[in-house]
């Protein structure tokens, strides 16, 4: 339940070795142009293409991937639902209004939106998700050096990165005890050991980051951690396919303005 | 609870990126005067970071059977002020999209205001008003985390209903519709994580009290006489 991080995976993806800006401009461009596209099909578009792209060049688990979905298609089901219901326009198909000022309906305008705001979620969550399995955080903050983030923030984000793997340990080993003693068998019972979790994990914690600095100070710690290793080159094959990808969704964007689902 | 990627128009992204940018910068600046007044700071920042990541990413015992998840923000608001939480809220939310997917980079702006910046100074608000009152030292830490997560709900209601308003009734009864469905899980979800809060800080007055004093939480008898009772 606790152990499986996206990090992991993408440590270990076919892709690792391209070039993290080139994977940041195919990521962030494809939600760039799912959000400025007018028609459920480009989202659709470069869902499937960025799915093709992480199952079969990144090799990702198919079943791993599907599971990645579940959360975000609940929440985006139940909030489309919601928005077909309250948007209008268009042919009338059905109406109820239980309250003066709430009018449900169900018409031609208010599914195409519905549609269409649920393509672009799958859209921009597979952007995300090919972020998330092909560029681990390591590779990120060389970037955000690069991009001369504030150091304060690049710092604290290493540190929040490594004491998330340290918090991660201790909790593990805590929650298989308690889960072993039946910590978890009733609703209040698991209140009790949740909180009695969070409570000495967060005092174990607080023990091991006083260890950490004292272990810094030792080593000569200033208040800046220096980042080592560079962005991997360039290569020629990798930055044509990202090229040809977002000039033919920025097609697709244009061809479609405007086509809708009804 | 999250906004996923994509659910909003590019223009309303922006509009919580406009807003939340100008916080961020305030944190940062205080972030900074922190890390100068106390160079051990950066670590317990960081442990804290670590923890509000790895509270949001277990799944709670389950009350009404969807994924609810605390959002950990309100112990960290007045451990460290408001403000200070919203920097770490921010990385913590770029971690989530990019650790587990939830949440997304288009949608950041309007998480980090819903969940980093409004959720917590609420809390804080809270925390701050009925800290030198007599009202009991753990009543002020549930009223205070449970109100935060509340908040942090009703705000992310009111982003999506302004980005979809209603056909009749516009804004305002897209907002209690939103806020209505939401309320299923979110309601239960505050409480309970008032309640797993709450023992948390209880458990902790009790181990370690001297966190707490050293961070100035709540005044020192306060915080003596509770561990004593305990």
């Amino acid at each position: 339940m606790y152990e499986e991080f996206l990090e992991d995976i993408a440590q270990a993806n076919r892709l690792r070795e391209v070039n993290t800006y080139l994977k940041l401009i195919a990521g962030t461009g494809a939600i760039l142009l799912c959000l400025l596209s007018s028609s459920y099909i480009p989202p659709l578009f470069i869902a499937l293409v960025l799915s093709g792209a992480i199952l079969f060049l990144a090799g990702i688990d198919a079943k791993t991937y599907g599971e990645l979905f579940l959360v975000p298609f609940t929440f985006a089901v139940m909030s489309v639902a919601v928005i077909i219901l309250l948007s209008g326009g268009g042919e009338v198909y059905w109406s109820w209004s239980p309250f003066p000022w709430l009018s449900l309906s169900l018409t031609s305008d208010s599914i195409n939106k519905g549609f269409f705001v649920f393509c672009r979620v799958i859209g921009g969550m597979s952007a995300l998700i090919f972020i998330a399995l092909t560029t681990p955080l390591i590779d990120l903050f060389i970037v955000m050096k690069q991009c001369r983030i504030p150091e304060a923030i690049v710092d604290l984000t290493m540190i929040i990165y490594r004491s998330i793997f340290m918090v991660m340990d201790q909790l593990v080993q805590t929650y298989r005890a308690q889960l072993m003693r039946l910590g978890y068998s009733s609703l209040r019972e698991s209140i009790q050991s949740f909180a009695t979790l969070c409570g000495s994990v967060f005092i174990s914690s607080w023990d091991a980051a006083e260890d950490f600095i004292r272990a810094m100070d030792a080593r000569c710690y200033s208040g800046k951690f220096v980042v080592f290793g560079e962005t991997r080159p360039v290569e020629a094959v990798p930055t044509i396919l990202v090229g040809a990808f977002l000039a033919v969704s920025s097609l697709v964007v244009i061809a479609t303005q405007g086509v809708a689902l009804i | 609870m999250h906004i996923m990627e994509g659910f909003l128009p590019w223009q309303w992204c922006l509009v919580w990126w406009i807003i939340a940018t100008p916080c961020l910068v305030f944190g940062v600046y205080q972030l900074k005067k922190v890390l100068e007044a106390d160079r051990e700071a950066l670590p317990l920042l960081g442990v804290t970071g670590g923890f509000i990541f790895i509270l949001s990413s277990l799944k709670l015992p389950s009350v009404t059977g969807s994924c609810s998840h605390p959002t950990g923000t309100g112990l960290s608001a007045f451990c460290f002020g408001p403000w200070v939480t919203s920097v770490i809220c921010a990385i913590v939310l770029l971690f989530q999209s990019l650790f587990l997917a939830h949440g997304g980079l288009s949608v950041l702006g309007a998480n980090i205001v819903s969940m980093g910046i409004v959720g917590p100074l609420v809390g804080w608000t809270i925390y701050r008003v009925l800290r030198d009152t007599r009202v009991d030292m753990y009543l002020t830490v549930f009223l205070a985390v449970a109100f935060a997560d509340l908040f942090t709900y009703v705000v992310t209601s009111l982003e999506l209903a302004l980005a979809y308003p209603a056909e009749v009734g516009g804004i305002a009864s897209s907002f209690i519709l939103f806020l209505g469905i939401f309320a299923v899980t979110q309601v239960p979800l505050a409480i309970v994580e008032g309640i797993v809060l709450t023992l948390i800080f209880k458990y902790i007055v009790q181990l370690k009290p001297d966190i707490l004093s050293q961070l100035q939480v709540f005044p020192k008898e306060k915080i003596t006489s509770a561990g004593s009772v305990a």
